[in-house]
């Protein structure tokens, strides 16, 4: 442990932490109380920081036998009550999605880190990736619905940590805080002395008389009560399609009910959901849209394309799934071109052009586990703009 | 301002500390109030296989945070010359170590040679060769307070190993303070 670690107090602004740190530190500070996890690089640290710190504050942690054990002790531990985490890598993440679909469709609050590294199957275990941007949105099977937040530093590890817990309890669902191999073993100083601001939510519990409560029964917000575990409300949970009373149908109205609320449970929430970045895109000519080491070297390619003289801006989604579609569209309003750079073989760029159908969408896709250089970007951003129209 | 950074790479094997004596480094800018970013690449072995550790110094928030152009060089093991060679900047100082990095390819850059790994040696351990680097680049860049960095090294070093740790420290910054008075009779 080294001498900012120990000096770490609330009162000390300034740190030099690692991300996959500021992850544990997040985690402890959203509340969280439960982790189960089997250790797998780049993601290994955010067990080894939990595991000292939350015997310390009465919380439990737990090095399962593998991967898939570890999401179900967290879903458990979850319809238990307490706010769980589990962290891993892409194997271990691949392992966990059954019961990631499972935590969706029964709707149970929790929180998986995925720490991107090269795949596909074991892949490069200590160079970076993006390559599990779809895997987070679509790795289970079934339709679902699940958050994924995509923090770019250090400092927004600890933030969306946090966020990804509050996400989890308001909405009921799983949520995958997904970062590359850069930003987990990366040290930064980090400034946590302004973290009051940052919501703390709870779970929704359920309230009223015992036998009217349906636990999947929800009023206009979407997102069904939970009953507290021994409070007396009769709970029946499963990953069968399941009506209002939680037992198993395949009644289709019942399940088209259901599932179709389950499908639309985000609809309207976009306002706390979204999240985004926008630099320099109010006169954009090329907008570039990347997350984490890519987004960064963007944001230094802006410098360098502009004293080119090529007016370059970038969009940087925060939340990527749901992906903040009406915010790109309007960042993307002016721009003649779009340039993805990602590590991976296609997968966010698929997305854009999606989102900006027919707009020209350019990528950089690199999958040799070398992070793409702001020089490279700013180069083909300066290509884009040369283009004819 | 934003482009008021220095870089600086601490290459060689695994095993050798290298994260660990950058993270000193990095301590001791952070406790003056530098803004750093401290990043790895490493083998998925214990031991062995090129490795590195790097340092992007600033006053301001560090937006890139990974190393694109080295001001400082410090080559521990020949295996981290070829990977960190295209990353150079024009006039960068490489500090290699004799023994285990005797050649260097051409280009534009001041080199020092040190025995780096050989003070480690006659101080009664090689594995503090990382240390003797850490203070003879210190001493050539001038970018921390001596006392600071010895600070850092107190801080992450346990008991035992203490007097050697700060007897390697004060042995690179000998080094370092050496090479520097030659350069300055030679040039």
């Amino acid at each position: 442990m080294n001498a900012a670690d120990k000096a770490l107090s609330p009162k000390a602004a300034v740190h030099l932490i690692s991300g996959n740190h500021a992850c544990a530190l997040g985690a402890i500070a959203a509340g969280c109380r439960f982790f189960a996890g089997y250790p797998i690089t780049p993601s290994s640290e955010v067990a080894e920081r939990l595991s000292r710190m939350l015997p310390e504050v009465g919380g439990v942690f737990v090095q399962m036998e593998d991967e898939i054990a570890s999401i179900a002790a967290v879903i458990g531990a979850s319809m238990g009550g307490v706010k769980a985490l589990t962290a891993t890598s892409g194997p271990g993440f691949s392992l966990k999605q059954e019961n990631i679909g499972y935590a969706a469709g029964a709707e149970i609050p929790c929180v998986i880190v995925n720490v991107m590294r090269g795949g596909p199957s074991t892949g490069m275990p200590t160079r970076p990736a993006q390559g599990d941007i779809m895997q987070a949105r679509w790795g289970s099977h079934g339709d679902y619905p699940i958050i994924a937040l995509a923090p770019a530093s250090v400092r927004e590890i600890y933030d969306e940590t946090i966020r990804a817990f509050d996400l989890a309890e308001t909405y009921r669902t799983p949520v995958v805080l997904l970062y590359d191999q850069v930003i987990a073993q990366l040290t930064e100083t980090v400034d946590l002395g302004d973290t009051e601001g940052l919501m703390r939510a709870e779970r929704k519990w359920a309230s009223g008389p015992r036998e009217a409560y349906q636990p999947y029964a929800s009023g206009d917000d979407g997102i069904p009560a939970m009953s507290r575990p021994g409070a007396g409300y009769r709970v029946h949970t499963t990953g069968l399609n399941h009506a209002e009373n939680g037992f198993p149908t395949q009644n289709p109205e019942a399940v088209a009910r259901n599932l179709g609320r389950l499908l639309a449970k985000f609809d309207r929430h976009h306002d706390t959901i979204d999240s985004w970045q926008t630099l320099s895109c109010d006169d954009a000519e090329v907008l570039i849209v990347a997350i984490g080491i890519s987004a960064r070297a963007a944001a230094r390619a802006l410098d360098i394309a502009r004293a080119r003289g090529v007016r370059a801006g970038l969009f940087r989604p925060i939340t990527l799934w749901p992906f903040p579609e009406k915010a790109l569209r309007e960042a993307a309003a002016k721009a003649r071109a779009v340039l993805v750079p990602e590590m991976n073989a296609g997968q966010l760029s698929l997305e854009v052009e999606r989102i900006l159908g027919g707009k020209r969408v350019d990528a950089i896709h690199r999958y040799n586990g070398d992070p793409i250089t702001p020089a490279e970007i700013a180069q083909r951003a300066e290509a884009l703009a040369k283009e004819k129209k | 301002m934003r482009d008021a950074r220095l870089e600086i790479r601490i290459g060689g094997t695994g095993g050798q500390g290298l994260i660990l004596c950058a993270r000193m480094l990095a301590d001791a800018l952070c406790a003056r109030g530098k803004r750093v970013a401290q990043s790895q690449t490493y083998e998925p072995t214990s031991r062995g296989g090129f490795c590195n550790s790097d340092l992007v110094i600033s006053d301001v928030e560090v937006d890139f945070p990974l190393t694109t152009a080295l001001d400082y060089l410090v080559l521990l093991d020949r295996l981290a010359v070829k990977p960190s060679w295209p990353l150079l900047k024009p006039g960068a100082m490489v500090i290699a170590d004799t023994r285990l990095c005797p050649k260097l390819p051409e280009g534009d850059y001041r080199a020092r040679h040190l025995p780096l790994s050989r003070t480690g040696i006659e101080l009664g351990s090689e594995r503090v060769a990382n240390i003797v680097a850490l203070g003879a680049l210190a001493a050539l860049a001038g970018i921390c307070e001596r006392e600071a960095l010895e600070q850092a090294v107190r801080a992450e070093t346990p008991k035992s190993f203490l007097d050697l740790n700060l007897d390697a420290l004060a042995a690179g910054y000998r080094l370092g303070e050496q090479a520097t008075s030659i350069a300055r009779v030679t040039q």
